[in-house]
């Protein structure tokens, strides 16, 4: 070890973030690869090792010959600051090689408030935060994952950035970077499927908030396509997962089943960002599961999927995994179980082995609501799964609901309070002598309009009255059973407004990582004045962005990415649902 | 039922990865291992593991131990063989022997006495140190302040360091030995006695290593290796639950 990183580590929290050397890593020879990835995420190491997309990408180009990939994850703020006082340049998990000294630096867009780590990461490797501004000599900077369907407010910090799935892709865009002049690397790059090169199109913005038009120059395509992998059962998938010393968010094996989602709720952007749905057949995920345990060690097997019940034959296969790893003491997750199809057998099943939480997601109180988003889940399917969760032995539920929907008013929040009330009263009944042990978690988010989706002109309800409807819930869930969460309003703003953002949000974005901003998904890291400031600083406000009603018939700053639902199709559902609410 | 005895190395590579963490990679490279592992009953069942005195993050040692309980016999050597082809670097797997007999939980409560090797680099000379060192010795009671966060509250070191020395230097790396007491009736901790020399300042850099876990309640305190010595003559003899 380097003694500059020896007297860095004893003052660092956490130090075996930065230390790699876990079961599973891959380690090459540099010298004799024609190209080297630095695979990034830009989060800490414990919540960047949950993401299963980077364990994907690692896989597929460590399993070629001529290609390597290497990890790096954002430096807490107690390491970014230990490195730039020392001078050390970012380097990888593996073999610690400086970031600048790899052909491509892939970096995950995973999730709006991670963006300003996307800057920082790059600043930390003496990479020029903006494409433009980078040399012959820089690595490529090239993006993807589920913020890639809008690209526009990163798009100035990348060479490019792949729209939808990379299992495939990620071969082709290895042959680019493995090019040596960086200019027909670009030009390779550009002509990869589903990939998007900012620097080839121009922003014409028309007007306050994401209003305009992203256009070609040079005869790039007018629409770049989302790519997807048509068969989900042919498609790489990583046995031999990295073993984190670390406790990370998700330690087990994780085992994709499903990809997509046939529900089609109108708030959701999965829908475009994931679909078609496929799935993966019970043969595979068999084998997948029987190579990961013993390739890993785990005791736990997760399964994969936007609806795991919505997978073919769930308890087909919940039977069959149990069956063969019962007795070894592994057990198996559901982590994303829905009220509606949930059934006694399934969650029995479960059981058997290990008790996992059982989420529902009712996404609001009344059946109005639930229309207009259209969540097809009706009261009578939360109390009949609530019914057989109790008498399966489960004594704690967690409830998903969303507040500020469009057309939602404040009886429509209220019964949500009514509906938690009702299940708890039902709850103690069923539960007996276990009632005592009763916990239900009610999680409330704010609705983020989100690109590609019916509701993607739909404004965010103002911060005060988030607040105000997280005041009426208060008021009414105050039983001791039940724990109440909300997410924080300027949050849910932000999220919104970088969500729908544009090139000009990307220049609010630089602003606030260089006012300090950066981690801002951890709570004790946000801080919102310093967002307003940086809007401003760019000129715009973070209202027009997240706030505003968008007209139907302005061209949107992320219309140039297809993911497969055409504008006027998502404009029909949209007026269809809001009842003529909107013009 | 068999119970084996494992003591094993954190090595360089592994130094950072707290007790816990190594807790957890042991499990699971026993897992991959595929060893007949027993495991406990109930709805979360997990293996039958304990591991000996905990080594603080950023330590090297080479006296750790862990227990492991197994369903059925599996020769010490080939335990540690079959370990070591799952372990990742920086842990390694040294001997492993048998308890006889069957215990519900090892503790290695008996385990009071850590020997540490310690290197300065970039500090004072050996000489220096070796005069430092003396005067610390020839103190009556050497008191720290301990607590963190929580209330703190002073505590008396000198009856914990059981020996300390300097035996060694090379250009500007000075090598010392100590014997301390550790484990839950009160421990000191290297670094307690580093700072206590004023060590560790500025740039100097101080490497610690564990070399030996010893019980003292034997007449003359014995390396790890050879506690089960005593282990083993004590089954039976009525030896009191964790």
């Amino acid at each position: 070890m380097d003694s500059g990183l020896d007297v860095i580590l004893p003052r660092v929290q956490k130090p075996a973030r930065y230390t790699g050397g876990e079961w599973n890593a891959v380690h090459k020879d540099r010298g004799s690869m024609r190209a080297r990835f630095a695979l990034c995420y830009p989060d800490t190491y414990e919540v960047g090792m949950s993401h299963l997309g980077l364990q994907v990408l690692y896989h597929v180009l460590n399993s070629h010959p001529d290609f390597l990939a290497e990890r790096c994850f954002a430096p807490w703020p107690d390491m970014e600051q230990e490195l730039r006082s020392r001078g050390i340049p970012l380097f990888s998990l593996e073999s610690r090689t400086p970031l600048r000294d790899f052909d491509a630096i892939g970096i995950t867009l995973p999730y709006e408030l991670t963006y300003t780590n996307v800057l920082s990461m790059l600043d930390l490797a003496g990479v020029p935060v903006r494409a433009a501004d980078r040399a012959p000599g820089d690595p490529l900077v090239i993006g993807g994952g589920p913020g890639a369907v809008n690209p526009e407010p990163v798009a100035e910090f990348f060479d490019a950035i792949l729209i939808g799935e990379g299992e495939d892709a990620i071969l082709e865009i290895a042959e680019a970077a493995a090019l040596d002049d960086r200019a027909v690397a670009l030009e390779r790059l550009a002509q990869i499927e589903g990939m998007y090169v900012p620097s080839l199109y121009r922003y014409a913005p028309a007007g306050p908030g994401p209003r305009g038009a992203v256009t070609p120059v040079d005869g790039a395509p007018a629409r770049i396509p989302r790519r997807f992998v048509a068969d989900l059962d042919a498609a790489a998938f990583p046995t031999r997962q990295i073993v984190p010393f670390v406790e990370t968010v998700h330690s087990r094996v994780t085992l994709e089943i499903m990809r997509g989602c046939g529900r089609g709720c109108r708030f959701c952007q999965a829908r475009a960002a994931y679909a078609p749905k496929r799935h993966r057949s019970i043969e595979t995920i068999l084998r997948q599961a029987e190579e990961a345990v013993e390739a890993t060690g785990y005791d736990e097997i997760s399964l994969l999927a936007f609806t795991s019940v919505d997978y073919r034959d769930i308890e087909g296969l919940v039977s069959a995994l149990v069956e063969r790893f019962g007795d070894r003491g592994v057990g198996v997750a559901l982590p994303s179980l829905r009220v509606d199809a949930f059934s006694v057998s399934l969650a029995n099943k479960i059981q058997e082995v290990r008790k996992s939480g059982l989420t529902f997601a009712p996404e609001s109180g009344t059946q109005r609501l639930r229309d207009v988003i259209r969540k097809r889940v009706t009261e009578d399917d939360l109390f009949a799964a609530a019914d057989a969760a109790f008498s399966s032995g489960w004594n704690r539920l967690k409830l998903y609901f969303m507040i500020g929907l469009p057309t939602e008013t404040d009886e429509d929040v209220g019964a949500i309070g009514d509906l938690v009330n009702r299940l708890v009263a039902f709850a103690r009944g069923a539960l007996g002598s276990r009632r005592g042990r009763l916990q239900i978690g009610v999680s409330v988010s704010a609705f983020v309009p989100k690109p590609h989706t019916p509701f993607q002109w739909v404004a965010q309800d103002e911060m005060e009255t988030i607040a105000r409807k997280q005041r009426i819930l208060q008021q009414a869930l105050r039983d001791r059973a039940v724990k109440l969460s909300w997410t924080d309003p300027q949050v849910s703003a932000l999220e919104a407004a970088i969500s729908r953002g544009d090139r000009r949000v990307g220049r609010a974005i630089e602003a606030a990582w260089r006012m300090g901003c950066t981690f801002d998904a951890w709570s004790e890291r946000f801080d919102f004045g310093r967002w307003e400031r940086a809007f401003g600083e760019a000129g715009i406000e973070m209202r027009d962005y997240a706030n505003a009603a968008l007209p139907f018939d302005a061209p949107l700053a992320w219309d140039h990415v297809d993911c497969g639902n055409e504008k006027e199709a998502l404009r029909q559902e949209a007026e269809q649902a809001l009842g003529g609410e909107q013009s | 039922m068999a119970q084996i005895i494992c003591r094993y190395r954190k090595g360089e590579e592994a130094r950072w990865i707290s007790h816990l963490d190594v807790k957890r990679t042991l499990e699971r490279a026993m897992r991959r291992a595929q060893l007949p592992l027993s495991l406990t009953e109930g709805h979360n069942p997990h293996l039958k593991l304990s591991l000996g005195p905990p080594l603080s993050v950023g330590i090297t040692g080479d006296a750790e131990l862990f227990a492991i309980h197994l369903d059925s016999a599996v020769a010490p050597d080939a335990l540690k063989e079959r370990l070591n082809a799952q372990l990742p670097p920086g842990l390694q797997a040294l001997e492993a022997w048998v308890v006889p007999g069957y215990r519900k939980k090892e503790t290695f409560g008996e385990v009071d006495v850590a020997e540490y090797r310690v290197t300065v680099r970039g500090g004072p000379s050996g000489e220096e140190l070796a005069v430092r060192v003396v005067e610390l010795l020839a103190r009556t009671e050497l008191i720290v302040q301990r607590g963190g966060d929580r209330p703190e509250r002073s505590v008396d070191l000198r009856p914990l360091v059981l020996t300390l020395s300097v035996t060694g230097s090379r250009d500007d790396e000075v090598e010392m030995r100590m014997r301390l007491k550790t484990g839950s009736h009160g421990g000191a901790r290297p670094q307690e006695i580093v700072e206590l020399l004023g060590l560790g300042e500025g740039d100097s850099m101080v490497c610690y290593h564990r070399t030996g876990l010893y019980a003292s309640a034997q007449e003359t305190a014995r390396p790890a290796a050879q506690v089960r010595r005593r282990w083993s003559h004590t089954r039976g003899s009525g030896r009191r639950p964790a």
